[in-house]
């Protein structure tokens, strides 16, 4: 049986452990230069700010609603986000950290009853880090996925659901008709992997709920759609297709973690699989023409190896400027494997991802400006760089990893984002001169 | 490709950390199961380990005010918040009052609760009335810098 869990409204949440003010009140958190909502809290979305929606259309309702923005804070949402991961890894042999906030764990040969297991993870994950989880099981990642779904709306919108699933869901734990009941109260949108274009065409033709999809012809959704639609479906019917650690194509999370399938315990094999991990990231956001603001990178023992002694790191380190290019993703991820990095303990996996993602060449004039300065030379971060199209067109043409970095020492210089960050809250847990002051 | 470069100004360091030169016992940890005396090898004595019991639990706060000190905690300390605690009678909390962090000592009666000052002339802060009391972490550690 699979679990996802997952932070809700996980940047805001992070500010208001640190905030007690915020509770209650409408929040969003801005992208870098402070333009568009990434984060909403139910309030915030109950007065209908819209995920990714540009700050310049909702500003009037700081003064109309009392809403709050605060610029992002990805110090503080990376290291919240480690102490929440490390803290559900210890409820399941295998975790897959699929973004930020969210953790697939596999509950393969765990004796109890889950639902149990899942209220306890989620208060002890509540009360250890202040931060909301939702849980969802499923006996397939697509159902865990979509049972997380329900147990977050159940919570925020009573009446959507029965109240029972809120919070924790067991789609593998219901009748066959109330596993046909909640499908049909479920838009197909809100199944993992259908996006909103998908969804659409899907609307098109007739399939509105994800009991229409279930119900749906397999032979036709894979004419039609595609292959990935089609194991969506057998996924959604039960059938596993995907394992712990294994992405759908049609998901591009810009993160990529493996568990190794033996510990690693030296240097160069972790730099290595950062460097692997670096390059696939970097050419997934290339892919999206995106560019990242920073890069997150986690390696972590396993906590299952009780005599072992544990030891689980994670650093966000900032770019100077917003980049995609592989070298640049790299060798930031190579220098925090460098400097997390100690001898005497078995590392079980390791993660890199992007954070602080903005649409590439969005920064060109700040760009030109500091061009100077940049520390790959010719390595034009967010410009579309032809070298990077090279390499991306010979991975293709040759397999992945045809064309990689040699994992030299890169120079890029460890700053702040050159964006404006106005109103970003202090990094509570990583500067020690920013850390909050109790009155006594 | 193994050098290791150590000049990052600003890198942000997060979790349970070893120390810079904890002695490599890599040879044996390798090996793997057995006896944790035995395999664990020597290491440097590490403040984490001796001070943290929750890593994902514990987080760093600054004092201001003298309400505690005659518990001995004063305006300028490093307290360690450990939220994995249950709060109970007696305990050094960090509770939230008004939207603000304040640090107490925790006074419970049956169901009554009190947040205590450690100094003569402060009022106790008491539930009830509109004002709920929640308590945030309970203080495991306090850190006194010594004028050196």
């Amino acid at each position: 049986m699979f679990a996802l869990v997952d932070v809700n409204n996980m940047y805001v949440s992070c500010e208001r452990v640190f905030q007690p003010a915020l509770i209650g009140r409408p929040v969003v958190v801005l992208s870098n230069n402070d333009g568009a909502c990434i984060a909403r809290s139910n309030e915030a979305k109950d007065l209908g700010v819209k995920m990714a929606q540009p700050w310049f259309q909702v500003r009037h309702l700081e003064r109309e609603a009392g809403l709050i923005a605060l610029s992002a804070n990805f110090e503080l949402y990376g290291d919240m986000s480690s102490r929440m991961m490390s803290l559900v890894a210890q409820y399941a042999p295998r975790q897959e950290v699929y973004s930020i906030d969210e953790s697939f764990l596999d509950f393969e040969g765990v004796p109890g009853n889950l639902v149990e297991i899942g209220r306890e993870m989620r208060a002890r994950v509540l009360q250890w880090t202040g931060l909301p989880t939702s849980v969802g099981f499923g006996p397939t990642k697509t159902l865990a996925k979509l049972a997380n779904h329900i147990a977050k709306m159940a919570e925020r919108k009573p009446g959507s659901y029965d109240a029972r699933f809120a919070q924790v869901c067991h789609l593998g734990d219901v009748s066959q008709q109330v596993l046909q009941d909640l499908f049909g109260a479920t838009e197909v949108g809100n199944v993992w992997g259908v996006g909103r274009r998908m969804t659409a065409r899907l609307n098109e033709g007739g399939i509105r709920t994800v009991l229409d999809l279930v119900n749906a012809d397999v032979a036709m959704l894979r004419r039609q759609f595609s292959v990935v639609l089609e194991k969506t479906v057998l996924e959604l019917r039960g059938t596993r297709c995907m394992d712990v650690d294994h992405e759908p194509a049609a998901q591009q999370q810009m993160m990529c973690s493996r568990s190794f399938g033996s510990p690693v315990t030296e240097l160069p094999g972790l730099v290595e699989v950062a460097s692997q991990f670096a390059s696939r990231v970097a050419e997934k956001a290339r892919q999206q023409q995106a560019a990242a603001g920073a890069v997150h990178v986690f390696i972590s023992t396993s906590p299952f190896r009780q005599h072992d002694r544990q030891h689980s790191p994670s650093v966000t380190l900032p770019l100077v400027r917003p980049s995609a290019d592989t070298r640049v993703i790299v060798g930031t991820a190579v220098r925090a494997i460098q400097q997390m990095y100690r001898p005497g303990f078995n590392y079980a996996k390791a993660g890199v991802m992007l954070v602080d993602l903005r649409p590439q060449g969005q920064q060109q004039g700040e760009l030109d400006l500091f061009g100077a300065g940049d520390a790959v030379s010719g390595a034009s971060s967010a410009a579309p760089s032809r070298l990077m199209d090279a390499v991306d067109t010979l991975n293709r043409r040759f397999g992945r990893d045809a064309v990689g970095v040699a994992s030299a020492q890169h120079q890029s210089q460890n700053g702040q984002h050159a964006g404006k960050q106005q109103r970003r809250s202090p990094r509570y847990t990583t500067r020690l001169e920013e850390i909050v002051t109790a009155q006594a | 490709m193994n050098s290791i470069h150590a000049d990052a100004p600003n890198l942000v360091r997060v979790g349970k950390d070893a120390g810079a030169n904890a002695v490599s016992t890599r040879a044996s940890v390798a090996i793997g199961f057995g006896s944790p005396a035995g395999d664990s090898g020597v290491t440097r004595l590490d403040l984490n380990d001796i001070l943290v019991r929750h890593p994902q639990a514990t987080f760093l706060m600054r004092l201001a005010g003298d309400a505690m000190r005659d518990i001995g905690i004063d305006a300028d300390d490093l307290v360690l918040v450990d939220r994995a605690i249950t709060p109970s009678h007696g305990h050094v909390v960090i509770a939230v009052i008004d939207e603000e962090f304040v640090c107490r000592q925790l006074h419970k009666q049956g169901s009554a609760i009190r947040l205590q000052a450690a100094r003569s002339g402060c009022a106790d802060i008491v539930a009830g009335e509109g004002a709920e009391i929640q308590i945030w972490g309970v203080v495991t550690q306090v850190i006194k810098a010594m004028p050196v």
